[in-house]
């Protein structure tokens, strides 16, 4: 028969030795406690380095918040506030600028009095590779202002042309965060923040990607060209497949169907 | 131990402890936060308030892990003892680092929205029905709960008041709280994150800690199912006084199943439970010093013969009656009222006596 001695160091080589808070810690201890505080410092450093290296790139996102930026052109509130403005860079020479406010309220925007007037706009510009975004801080009070230019009527009215129907697979993004408030704004993670974004009136975008590869971002409207009903709302940021119509707006393509023709994959 | 009540009981190692702690955590988020910025191409620089989030969380879940690891490494080496020491200390600053990612968490994501911020987090994504599309918030918030009611319960005011089998039941949460940030992470951020890096090492850390914990519980299994033997009805054979050793004791499962801690000192033999009036620490694992039993987690003392801390403290254990007959020590498992003087059997020199 064998007694149980305790489950610590039952043969101790020093029984007198065993560390007590408030006491001076023993020899042994202190030789441990040398080799072992900077092992799980390196440690700690050491797995931080190598979590932070391995995240997913965020894309190429910037919410340019350093600096005011003012815009000029048409404004349009249907289906969501944007000015498009003179932009020779572009296929077409017109460039769509959406207007979003600051948060997650959109909808507290007041634009249909100037709706289809030429205005000056200033905010914050967001920008995902070709697209961008205006967001209007609230301070800003004379943030719209009546403008006096001629546009072409490309720019006041662009052309909509069709591309036909077709099936894509992709992701439901609001297209603030996405843009790049927030990097990364896709994946679970945002799903919450892209809920909260749509439901205040933030547009959503399909992010999809081609064949080849390249990302694509289209606008997502209903059938009918209007605002997305808020039945969207549970399939945001969720992988989606959908079949609906392409539509061409002067630079922006829309993507217009309706939640039922949306399934998660 | 508790004759007054303050804040926090200063002493060197405490201080040194909580400065070393304090250094790992600004180090692990510094360094995440560093490496996280400077590791995507130009034009892709993430968002440091969403960075700051995912440095919060992982070193939250970072801690948590250390945490419940202290406790079983403790018990296969004594040289963890000192990190077991201040462990309460560690979870208050883990509850801390959980606070910021929670705040920053729900500012950044559910904040100045057309919902109230805590109505967003439990209706923004209504896919309560779906393993994955599970809102993995909802996961997060109950272990931050469990945490808040942890980190405010951890002072010695509530352990006395709660008493010490109920405030030990309430920190048991800790590991309902680990499994939900497991769940957390397991439906959050890997069902974004693409690399298999992380899905790789937390259910490595979730496999470690659990064997741990399974190889510490099997020995102490182990430990009971051979003292078997011991048991007997009426008085419990201990063994020679010789096999126990000096200023240190052994621990026997009791029929009733506690445990209880037979010391040898001063030529003497005492027992006592082996549960610490404190946290419910194993007094047998430790020694006597100053002629006081000294539990090995926080140093709190009692003396052998009646369980009674040394003055000015007034905290009392069980003691359980001993003797020794033809050179064997028993120990009648009826446990005496904490505080009761017990006569310690004496150790004659060729080992025959009776107390």
């Amino acid at each position: 028969m064998s007694l149980y001695k305790g489950v610590i160091d039952p043969k101790p080589s020093n029984p007198r030795e065993m560390f007590v808070g408030w006491a001076d810690a023993p020899a042994v201890d202190r030789r441990f406690l040398l080799g072992a505080l900077p092992l799980g410092l390196a440690g700690a450093g050491g797995a931080a380095w190598l979590i932070a290296n391995e995240l997913d790139d965020p894309g190429a996102g910037a919410w340019l918040t350093g600096a005011t930026h003012e815009i000029t052109g048409t404004l349009i509130t249907d289906p969501y506030p944007m000015i498009r403005i003179i932009d020779q860079t572009t296929p077409g020479g017109v460039r769509t600028v959406l207007i979003v406010a600051q948060g997650k309220c959109t909808s507290a925007l007041q634009l249909n009095d100037q709706r289809g007037s030429q205005v000056t706009a200033r905010g914050v510009l967001i920008q995902r590779k070709q697209r961008q975004m205006l967001e209007v801080p609230p301070f800003l009070d004379d943030w719209l202002m009546p403008a006096k230019m001629e546009l072409a009527a490309a720019v006041v009215s662009p052309p909509v042309k069709s591309l036909g129907t077709s099936r894509l697979a992709g992701a439901i993004m609001d297209s603030k965060c996405f843009f790049g408030v927030m990097r990364p704004g896709r994946g679970k993670t945002h799903k919450a923040c892209a809920s909260l974004c749509i439901r205040g009136g933030v547009p959503p975008s399909f992010w999809v990607r081609t064949k080849d590869g390249a990302e694509s971002v289209l606008l997502m409207t209903s059938a009918d060209g209007g605002p997305m009903p808020m039945d969207i709302l549970p399939l945001v940021a969720d992988p989606v497949e959908a079949e609906g119509e392409i539509v061409r707006v002067g630079d922006l393509l829309q993507f217009r169907a309706n939640t039922s023709a949306y399934a998660r994959i | 131990m508790g004759h007054q009540y303050k804040a926090i009981q200063w002493n060197k190692n405490k201080i040194i402890y909580d400065l070393y702690t304090v250094v790992a955590i600004v180090l692990f988020i510094g360094v995440f936060m560093v490496v996280g910025l400077q590791t995507q191409p130009t034009g892709h620089a993430a968002d440091p308030v969403v960075l700051a989030i995912r440095a919060l969380g992982v070193a939250t879940f970072t801690m948590l892990t250390v945490i419940l690891a202290i406790g079983p490494l403790a018990r296969l080496s004594p040289r963890f003892s000192p990190m077991l020491y201040n462990r309460r200390h560690l979870g208050v600053m883990t509850f801390t680092v959980a606070s910021a990612h929670f705040g920053l968490a729900l500012l950044w994501y559910h904040s100045s929205g057309p919902l109230n911020p805590l109505v967003s987090l439990f209706a923004s994504n209504p896919l309560y029905d779906s393993i994955p599309g599970f809102p993995f918030e909802v996961l997060g918030f109950a272990a931050f709960l469990i945490l808040f009611v942890m980190a405010t319960t951890s002072h010695d005011f509530w352990l006395n008041n709660l008493s010490a089998p109920v405030w030990k039941a309430l920190h048991m949460l800790v590991y309902p709280a680990y499994i939900l940030l497991v769940f957390h992470i397991t439906l959050g951020a890997l069902m974004t994150e693409k690399s298999i890096l992380y899905p790789a090492l937390t259910a490595v850390t979730f496999i470690s800690i659990s064997a741990l914990h399974l190889y510490i519980g099997y020995r102490e299994w182990h430990a009971d199912n051979g003292m078997k033997s011991l048991k007997a009805k009426g008085w419990v054979e201990i063994g020679a006084p010789d096999d126990i050793p000096n200023m240190r004791a052994v621990i026997a499962p009791l029929p009733k199943g506690d445990r209880v801690a037979v010391f040898r000192y001063d030529n003497k033999i005492s027992a006592v439970t082996n549960a610490c009036r404190h946290q419910n620490g194993p007094l047998g694992e430790g020694r006597v010093i100053d002629g006081c039993i000294t539990c090995p987690w926080h140093g709190w003392q009692y003396r052998p013969d009646d369980g009674v801390s040394p003055p000015p403290f007034t905290e009392k254990i069980a003691t359980y009656k001993v003797k020794i007959e033809a050179g064997r020590v028993f120990v009648n498992p009826k446990p005496n009222p904490p505080g009761t003087r017990t006569e310690p059997a004496i150790i004659a020199k060729q080992g025959a006596a009776v107390t």
